[in-house]
């Protein structure tokens, strides 16, 4: 609840550069970060999704995402504040963490 | 370890468990929420979880590295593409920590059995299977002797002593499922080669004919004494699927049979040894003859070689059932009924055995010609594989002297030619009629008359693995329908039920029921496909068709199968049988529901419950005595 805030810009700041490090991008025209992301197999894939997934649901904040194959699209974005929030920081930073474990 | 789940399920599981899940909620949470019938594939998840996790369960949350991932890429180089096969095709699953508790259990439900009960049960199913005591003995080191006893007499044995046994016999179970089960396939794991864990040696077992080859090789002898080599093909054929079919094993699945699978050159040596026997009995004959006197004319030598080949016992016997047939067979009943455990094992013998002659035109002969032989004194040992067999029989005594006294009580229900006092067991029953001697000469307790012995011959060698249940005796008694009458009246169920309730009665005079239960262990797809045996099961139709839904819910664990009305039905089966069966052993074709009715009885457990053992080891028993009497028809 407490964060759902939008994201100021020195937040985005201090914390964006560490996820468009490893790969996350800005979405153009509106406010969300966006990454594809690769795996093996379906398998892996979906593993990888299931795991998100869980996460999501204890977080209670979930990814908009897509899927073919072993090739996996999230964006990430805040509905309630209508942006960015420190919710999909940490959701994708617990991505990237279960990314690498499964790449 | 390698588990049978498909990758995604690898994954999705370790995904859970990633999520903060422990093993022991999972677990939980699987086998109390089991909807929709899941609880084998819950047991499998929880099979291959436990493979999966056992160790790095702890590691698991904290897992940034490759650790999981190793893992993962072994499974997927393994087992990539393969399907999911269930437990039992899966050798390794029996190393799986739920196979051995689910085991244990097993052995546990049975120790808590009556054992004389699950004694019966681990006996019928050597007999079954034609696997030798030594096996057993070799692979749980018990006294041999003790074994036998356990076994035959239920003399009592320890509980521990008892649960080596019962391990032995789900752990063969399941060997021998799996035997078959890749019977078609080539044999695929170690274990069950050759019938037999390693053994010391290395040897496979040695080979032992089953009463259902027997049954039919002693017809084709009498069609012919030397079969071509075609013929004996054929034959070896005919056999293997009869032992098959006993074992309630799909017959394109012979290769299981193992160390007991029929070739071309067993049925040649077979023949041999029965054209030996022969002569050699020939030769007994013409020594009696000029010997001593016989009781009847001498032109009946000729005869007695080719009748006395299939066994001559029954033959007597049965011409004794006719000659008799007005005498009361209250007698029969009481007889019976005295001993029941006795009359069980001699309707079994006599049924299959009168199946074997055709015709008994020179039953004078016979008679006659078994006197001779009884009357002789002398003659020597022949040097014959049955004789052998029989003299080995003839050293226990209670079991030979029981199954000769008692084959003879029950084919001969007027006969009671035993001499006063020569057993006590046989004293209340038997009231000398001054009938064939042969019947004093097998009264006898002592194992010393050689010749009656080889009169008996070749039947009480195959008798002696024959221990069917009381249920076969109707149906092939046909010119005894009295006798039918009495024999029903006396009811193997009930007899057997009277030995249930007192088992430890029998401890002199013993019951052999046989009970080839299909065990739960067998995979369904070991079922009988082969409908033209099956059309021979008439009687099992319409009552059992009451079963096959109760049954299908529980196919699929193989166990617990209800059959709680089984003893009603297993009368009336009889009753079906008998009317079936009066006219001759004519088997009209049933529908494919009877199929599906041993699919029942062939996956239902073998550790059922006191109430359901003796009902469904019954219907099992007459499924197999029905296709006996088709096979031997054919």
């Amino acid at each position: 609840a407490g964060k759902a805030h939008r994201l100021s810009t020195e937040e985005r700041e201090q914390l964006l550069p560490n996820l468009r490090a490893v790969g996350w991008n800005e979405v153009e025209g509106r406010d969300a970060i966006f990454k594809e992301f690769h795996f093996k197999d379906f398998n892996r894939a979906f593993g990888f999704m299931t795991r998100v997934a869980l996460q999501a649901e204890k977080l209670d904040h979930h990814p908009e995402w897509f899927n073919v194959y072993n090739k996996v699209h999230i964006t990430l974005s805040t509905h309630d504040c209508g942006g960015l929030s420190e919710q999909d920081i940490n959701l994708a930073s617990f991505i990237e963490q279960v990314a690498a474990s499964l790449s | 370890m390698v588990s049978k789940l498909t990758h995604l399920q690898v994954e999705l599981l370790e995904a859970l468990l990633e999520s903060g899940l422990t093993k022991e909620t999972l677990i939980k949470a699987l086998s109390e929420a089991e909807p929709y019938g899941l609880q084998s594939e819950s047991q499998r998840a929880i099979n291959a979880l436990q493979a999966e996790k056992g160790e790095p369960c702890p590691d698991i949350p904290n897992l940034p590295n490759g650790m999981g991932e190793s893992r993962l890429s072994e499974d997927e180089t393994s087992d990539d593409g393969e399907e999911f096969t269930p437990p039992i095709m899966k050798e390794l699953e029996n190393l799986s920590p739920e196979e051995a508790a689910h085991q244990k259990a097993v052995v546990e439900r049975l120790l808590q059995e009556d054992p004389w009960r699950v004694a019966k049960m681990v006996k019928s199913y050597l007999q079954q299977h034609n696997i030798p005591q030594r096996e057993v003995v070799d692979t749980t080191g018990l006294n041999q002797s003790h074994l036998s006893q356990h076994l035959n007499k239920g003399t009592p044995m320890k509980t521990q002593k008892r649960a080596a046994l019962y391990t032995w016999y789900v752990r063969k179970q399941r060997e021998v499922a799996q035997q078959f089960t890749h019977a078609g396939q080539g044999i695929l794991t170690d274990e069950p080669m050759g019938d037999d864990l390693p053994t010391k040696k290395g040897r496979r077992n040695r080979f032992k004919w089953g009463p259902a080859s027997q049954q039919i090789l002693f017809q084709a002898y009498e069609r012919q004494k030397n079969p071509s080599k075609e013929e004996r093909e054929a034959l070896v054929e005919e056999c293997n699927r009869a032992e098959c079919i006993q074992r309630g094993v799909s017959p394109s699945q012979a290769q299981g049979l193992g160390s007991n699978l029929v070739t071309e050159v067993r049925v040649y040596n077979w023949f041999a040894n029965r054209r030996k026997e022969e002569a050699f009995r020939h030769k007994l004959a013409m020594d009696t003859f000029s010997g001593p006197q016989p009781t009847s004319a001498p032109p009946l030598t000729p005869h007695n070689p080719s009748s006395l080949q299939p066994p001559p016992a029954l033959s007597p016997s049965k011409v004794h059932g006719v000659r008799y047939n007005q005498q009361p067979t209250s007698e029969a009943e009481s007889s019976s009924s005295n001993h029941p455990g006795n009359s069980s094992m001699v309707t079994t013998q006599t049924i299959l055995h009168q199946v074997s002659p055709p015709g008994l035109e020179p039953s004078q002969n016979l008679l006659s010609t078994d006197t001779k032989l009884v009357s002789a004194a002398g003659g020597t040992l022949p040097p014959v594989s049955t004789l052998t067999a029989l003299h080995s029989l003839e050293q226990s005594p209670h079991a030979l002297s029981q199954q000769t006294q008692n084959l003879i009580m029950a084919s001969l229900p007027g006969v009671m030619a035993i001499g006063a006092g020569e057993s006590p067991s046989l004293a209340p029953a038997f009231t000398n009629t001054g009938a064939s001697t042969l019947v004093i000469g097998l009264a006898s307790t002592q194992p010393q008359s050689v010749p009656v012995i080889n009169s008996m011959g070749s039947s009480l060698t195959t008798l002696q693995p024959v221990q069917f249940s009381q249920q076969l005796h109707p149906s092939y008694q046909q010119p005894l329908m009295q006798q039918v009458q009495s024999h029903i009246n006396q009811s193997p169920f009930m007899a057997t039920m009277a030995q249930i309730q007192n088992p430890h009665a029998l401890y002199g005079p013993k019951s052999e029921v046989t009970q080839y239960t299909h065990t739960g262990l067998l995979p369904q797809t070991m079922v009988i496909t082969d409908t033209a045996n099956l059309s021979a099961l008439t009687n099992l139709t319409p009552t059992k068709q009451a079963f096959t839904p109760d049954s299908e819910t529980h196919t699929e664990s193989g166990m617990h199968t209800p059959v709680s009305q089984a003893p009603t039905i297993h009368l009336q089966n009889q009753d079906t049988t008998i009317q079936h069966l009066q006219p001759g052993p004519r088997l009209t074709s049933s529908p494919a529901v009877s199929s599906s009715s041993l699919v029942l009885y062939q996956s239902s457990d073998s550790t059922n419950s006191h109430s359901q053992l003796l009902p469904s080891t019954h219907n099992v028993i007459e499924t197999f005595i029905s296709t006996q009497m088709a096979s031997s028809t054919q």
